[in-house]
C-alpha cells in the first residue's frame, strides 16, 4: 500500500509537469491512511481536477478570503476537519447547493484532504468593506455575546467561541465571515436546505427572525480582531 | 420587629427543584403562592452565557454556585465524641444557592429507585430473615419508606418527561428491553428522548465488561440527546457535549433544570411571586404548636419581615430543611442516646469512589468531551440485584464510566508513586492525561443510629442562629459491600485493557475534603409512623400537618442511584394528594 502511494505521488508530479493547467490527476480510492498534502491542494485551488472540479480560487481566491461580494464565504484560516466535511456533505447533498454539490462530487477524499490543509493554513487579509449600520451591529452583538432571554435564543459565542474565533476542529469562526454569506447559511438552516446541523444550527436559525439575522451577520463580519492577529503572524 | 406581610395560601422555602415544582402545581390549582429564595435570581440567558460560565477557578474551585458558607456553614464531625468544626469550604457535598438551587449545577444524571428501596426493611428481612440484617451492623436502622414503587410510578414518568430524560428502557411493564438496564423497575413507557452517544471511554467499558458477562447500558440523562419540548410547551436544545456540567450551569438550554423546565412557565403565573435574596429563618407556629402561621425572613437589605401563609413547604437542600424544622421547633428531635425522637434520624450519605484505569498511550479517551450525564453504566451490582447471602453486607453500587468533563484545573491522572509536585509530575499528567479512564462506584448509605443531624452548640451562623452540625461516619456495612465491589471493578479495568488499574472503593473515616456526592439524605425522612419519620408518605409532617418538608430529606436510607428523579416523583406525588385531598380538608392525610 504504502509502496503504491508513493509511486502514485510521483505519477502526479509528472503529470502536473506534463499537462499544466490540465489541473492534479487523483486516484479514484483513499487509502484512509493519506497524509494531507497542501501543496497538492495549493494546485488543485488554483488548477482544479482532471476529473472536472474547477479551482476553488475561481470564487474562493487562492488566499481564501473570496471575492469580497459575499456571494463566497471566506475558508481562509477555517480548520481543514471543517472544510472536508462541508465538501463531503455537499458532494452527498446533506448540504444542498447548486454550485458546491457538483464541484465536491468530483473531488476524490485525497483531493478533499488537501485543498482542506491547503486553505486551513491560510491567514489573508481582509479586503475594505463598506461599513454597516451601527444599530444593526449592535442588536447583532447583543445575540452573538448574550442571546434573548425572551425568545429564548443563547449566545452564538457559546459554540462559536468568544467574538465567534470558532472552536476547531469541529465548529468554524464566524469572525470577519461576510455578512450575506452567514445571513444565507442560517436561511438555508431556517428552511432545510441545509441538514448537516439539524440538532444544533437548524434549532437555533429556526429562532431567528429576519432582522436578527441581518443583524448577527452584520455583528460578526465586522468582527476582526482576533483574526487580523492570526493573520499578521 | 418583623413587618407583617399580607398573608398568602403557601409560601416555600427555597425556590430549587421542589420548590419550583411544588408552586407550579399550586398556583395552577388557583392558589396564591409566594417563593423565597436566600441566593440571587439567574438564568440561562443572561447569566450561563459562555465564556464566563466555563471559569472553572469560580465555579468548580471557588465554588460559586454553592450555599454561601461565610454566612451558614455546616459544622461537621465523625461521631459524638468529638467537637464538630464547621465546613468553610465545600468539598465533600456541594449544597446549592441561588434562583433555581442545586437542580441547576447538577449533573442530570437520571435515575430512578428500584422496587424494593421503597420497601426496603420489608424486603430484606423477607429475602434474608432478621439475623442476617442483624448480623450487618447492631446499629443499622432500615425503614420503609410507607409509599411503593407502583405508587409513584405514574409520577417518575411524568417527572422524566417534564425535564425531558434521555434514555433507553430496560423493562417496559415487565417486558425486558434489549439495550437497557435489565435490571430497572418497570416503567410504564419508553423515556421521552433517546439515550446521548456513547462516549469512547464509555465504549471501552462496554467491552470490558460484556467480556465478564455484565449488563452494559447507557446512563439516563437529563443533558438531553435532541432538543426537546416538555408537556409546558417550554423547549430544550441538544447537549453539546461542552465539558462543563456539574458545578456549572447550562449555557445551552441543554440541562434539565428549573430555569429550563418549570419557572418560565411559573414566573408568569399571576398567583406566584418570587423574592429573591431572602433568608428564611424560622417557621412560625400557633400557640397550640400544631398549625404553622408563616415564615420570618430577612431581605437582602437586612429587613425583617413575617409572611403568614395557610401551607409552608420546605423545600430547600435537604440538610437545610431538617435545619429549619429544628429551628423551628417542628417535630421532637432525634436523641442518639435513647434513639428516641426523629428530627435529625436516619442521616445518610452515599458510597462512591472507584478505580482509576491507565490505559496505553495509543488510546485517547478524549475526557472533555462530555457531558454531565455520559456513563456506560452497569447495575448488577447495583441495590439488590445480587444475592448477599453469604456476603455480610447489604447494599450495593452501581458502576459504570462517567468522565464529565477533564477540566484542567481538577483532572491530572497520575499513577501511583508520582511525585505531587515538580518536573516529574508535570510529565506524568502530560502522558497520562488523555489515556486515563476513571470507573465510578456509587451506591447506598445504610442508616445508623449514631448518624444524625442536630443543632450546634457552639457555632451560629450570620444571623445568629446555631450552625445545623453533620455527625456521620461510613457504617463498617458500607465499607465491607465497597470494598466488596471494588474488587469486581478491578477487573473490569483490566478487561478495559488497563495497564495500571489503581482500585477503589469507600473507607473509613468519612472526610469532608474530598468530594464525594452531594446526595445527602435524610433526616426528616418519611413513613407509615411518627415515632420512626418525620413526615407521612406525602411528605406532610406529622406534628404540623400545613408544613410540608419536600425532597432528600425524606428519604429514610439512601439508594443506590442519584437521588434527583426520585425527589421529582415524590414532590409530584404528594402535590396530587395536596390538591385532591388535603386542599378539600385541610387537615393531617394519613392518620397516625
Amino acid at each position: 500500500m504504502i509502496l503504491g502511494r508513493i509511486r502514485y505521488a510521483a505519477a502526479a508530479g509528472t503529470l502536473i509537469v506534463g499537462l499544466g493547467l490540465a489541473g492534479v490527476a487523483s486516484p479514484q480510492t483513499s487509502s484512509g491512511t493519506h497524509a494531507p498534502d497542501p501543496s497538492r491542494g495549493a494546485v488543485i485551488a488554483a488548477q482544479g481536477t482532471a476529473a472536472g472540479a474547477p479551482g476553488c480560487a475561481q470564487c474562493h481566491a487562492f488566499n481564501g478570503a473570496s471575492d469580497g461580494s459575499g456571494a463566497f464565504p471566506r475558508i481562509a484560516g477555517q480548520s481543514a476537519s471543517y472544510l472536508g466535511d462541508q465538501l463531503r456533505d455537499f458532494s452527498s447533498s446533506v448540504r444542498a447547493n447548486a454550485i458546491m454539490t457538483p464541484i465536491a462530487k468530483a473531488l476524490t477524499p485525497d483531493d478533499i484532504a488537501d485543498v482542506a490543509a491547503y486553505y486551513a493554513a491560510l491567514h489573508p487579509p481582509f479586503p475594505p468593506l463598506r461599513n454597516p449600520d451601527p444599530a444593526l451591529v449592535k442588536m447583532g452583538e447583543q445575540l452573538a455575546k448574550v442571546g434573548s432571554a425572551e425568545r429564548s435564543i443563547q449566545a452564538c459565542d457559546n459554540c462559536h467561541g468568544p467574538g465567534g474565533v470558532g472552536e476547531p476542529p469541529a465548529i468554524p469562526y464566524l469572525a470577519g465571515q461576510y455578512a450575506p454569506y452567514v445571513a444565507l447559511e442560517l436561511r438555508m438552516w431556517q428552511r432545510g436546505f441545509r441538514k448537516n446541523s439539524p440538532d444544533q444550527m437548524a434549532e437555533v436559525a429556526k429562532l431567528l427572525n429576519e432582522q436578527e439575522i441581518a443583524a448577527v451577520a452584520a455583528y460578526y463580519q465586522q468582527v476582526r480582531g482576533s483574526a487580523e492577529l492570526a493573520a499578521s503572524q | 420587629m418583623a413587618e407583617r406581610l399580607k398573608a398568602v395560601d403557601m409560601v416555600t422555602i427555597g425556590v430549587g427543584l421542589t420548590g419550583s415544582l411544588a408552586a407550579l402545581e399550586l398556583v395552577q390549582a388557583g392558589l396564591k403562592v409566594v417563593g423565597l429564595e436566600r441566593g440571587a435570581p439567574r438564568f440561562t440567558v443572561p447569566d450561563f452565557q459562555s465564556p464566563a460560565i466555563h471559569d472553572e477557578l469560580r465555579f468548580s474551585i471557588r465554588k460559586a454556585m454553592m450555599q454561601d458558607n461565610t454566612k451558614v456553614p455546616v459544622s461537621f464531625r465523625n461521631n459524638s465524641s468529638e467537637t464538630a468544626l464547621p465546613i468553610r469550604r465545600w468539598e465533600s457535598f456541594l449544597p446549592g444557592q441561588g434562583l433555581g438551587g442545586s437542580f441547576v449545577h447538577w449533573n442530570g444524571q437520571s435515575f430512578r429507585a428500584q422496587v424494593a428501596d421503597f420497601i426496603y426493611r420489608t424486603h430484606l428481612l423477607q429475602r434474608y430473615g432478621q439475623k442476617f440484617v442483624e448480623s450487618c451492623g447492631a446499629d443499622l436502622t432500615f425503614q420503609d419508606w410507607g409509599l411503593t414503587y407502583d405508587q409513584i410510578e405514574p409520577y417518575y414518568d411524568r417527572f422524566e418527561y417534564l425535564i425531558g430524560v434521555s434514555g433507553k428502557a430496560g423493562n417496559i411493564n415487565g417486558q425486558i428491553q434489549p439495550g437497557g438496564n435489565p435490571f430497572e423497575a418497570p416503567r410504564s413507557r419508553e423515556y421521552p428522548n433517546p439515550p446521548m452517544k456513547e462516549t469512547y471511554f464509555g465504549a471501552i467499558f462496554r467491552k470490558g465488561a460484556e467480556q465478564l458477562g455484565y449488563h452494559p447500558y447507557p446512563q439516563p440523562s437529563s443533558n438531553l440527546s435532541r432538543p426537546y419540548t416538555n408537556p409546558l410547551g417550554l423547549k430544550l436544545q441538544q447537549c453539546v457535549f461542552c465539558g462543563f456540567c456539574e458545578r456549572y450551569a447550562c449555557e445551552h438550554y441543554a440541562k434539565g433544570s428549573p430555569q429550563t423546565t418549570i419557572l418560565p412557565v411559573l414566573l408568569k403565573n399571576p398567583n406566584y411571586e418570587l423574592r429573591t435574596n431572602c433568608e428564611v429563618l424560622r417557621i412560625n407556629l400557633d400557640s397550640t404548636g400544631k398549625k404553622a402561621t408563616g415564615v420570618i425572613y430577612v431581605d437582602g437589605a437586612g429587613r425583617e419581615f413575617e409572611q403568614p401563609a395557610e401551607m409552608v413547604f420546605i423545600t430547600a437542600f435537604p440538610l437545610n430543611n431538617v435545619r429549619t424544622l429544628l429551628l423551628s421547633g417542628i417535630g421532637k428531635p432525634y436523641d442518639p442516646r435513647t434513639g428516641e425522637g426523629v428530627v435529625g434520624r436516619n442521616y445518610t450519605y452515599q458510597t462512591t469512589g472507584g478505580p482509576t484505569v491507565f490505559m496505553d498511550e495509543s488510546i485517547n479517551v478524549n475526557p472533555f468531551m462530555s457531558s454531565g450525564a455520559p456513563g456506560t453504566m452497569i447495575d448488577d451490582f447495583g441495590g439488590d440485584n445480587f444475592d448477599h447471602s453469604n456476603l455480610g453486607f447489604i447494599g450495593g453500587q452501581y458502576v459504570g464510566s462517567i468522565m464529565t468533563g477533564g477540566r484542567p484545573i481538577e483532572f491530572h491522572p497520575t499513577p501511583p508513586g508520582t511525585p505531587k509536585w515538580g518536573l516529574e509530575w508535570k510529565q506524568a499528567v502530560a502522558r497520562h492525561y488523555n489515556h486515563t479512564i476513571a470507573v465510578q462506584q456509587h451506591g447506598t448509605s445504610a442508616p445508623s443510629r449514631l448518624n444524625y443531624l442536630d443543632l450546634d452548640p457552639t457555632y451560629k451562623d450570620a444571623w445568629g442562629q446555631p450552625l445545623l452540625r453533620m455527625t456521620f461516619n461510613f457504617p463498617e456495612n458500607d465499607i465491607r459491600m465497597s470494598q466488596y465491589i471494588a474488587d469486581k471493578v478491578v477487573e473490569i479495568g483490566r478487561a478495559m485493557g488497563g495497564k495500571t488499574v489503581v482500585r477503589g472503593g469507600t473507607k473509613r473515616p468519612y472526610t469532608t475534603t474530598v468530594y464525594q456526592s452531594t446526595h445527602n439524605c435524610g433526616g426528616a425522612i418519611m413513613g407509615d409512623d411518627p415515632r420512626t419519620s418525620v413526615v407521612n408518605r406525602y411528605q406532610q409532617c406529622w406534628d404540623v400537618p400545613n408544613v410540608f418538608s419536600l425532597g432528600g430529606a425524606s428519604f429514610p436510607q439512601n439508594i443506590t442511584y442519584n437521588y434527583t428523579v426520585t425527589i421529582g416523583a415524590i414532590t409530584l406525588f404528594a402535590l396530587d394528594a395536596i390538591k385532591n385531598k388535603y386542599l378539600k380538608a385541610p387537615g393531617p392525610m394519613v392518620q397516625a
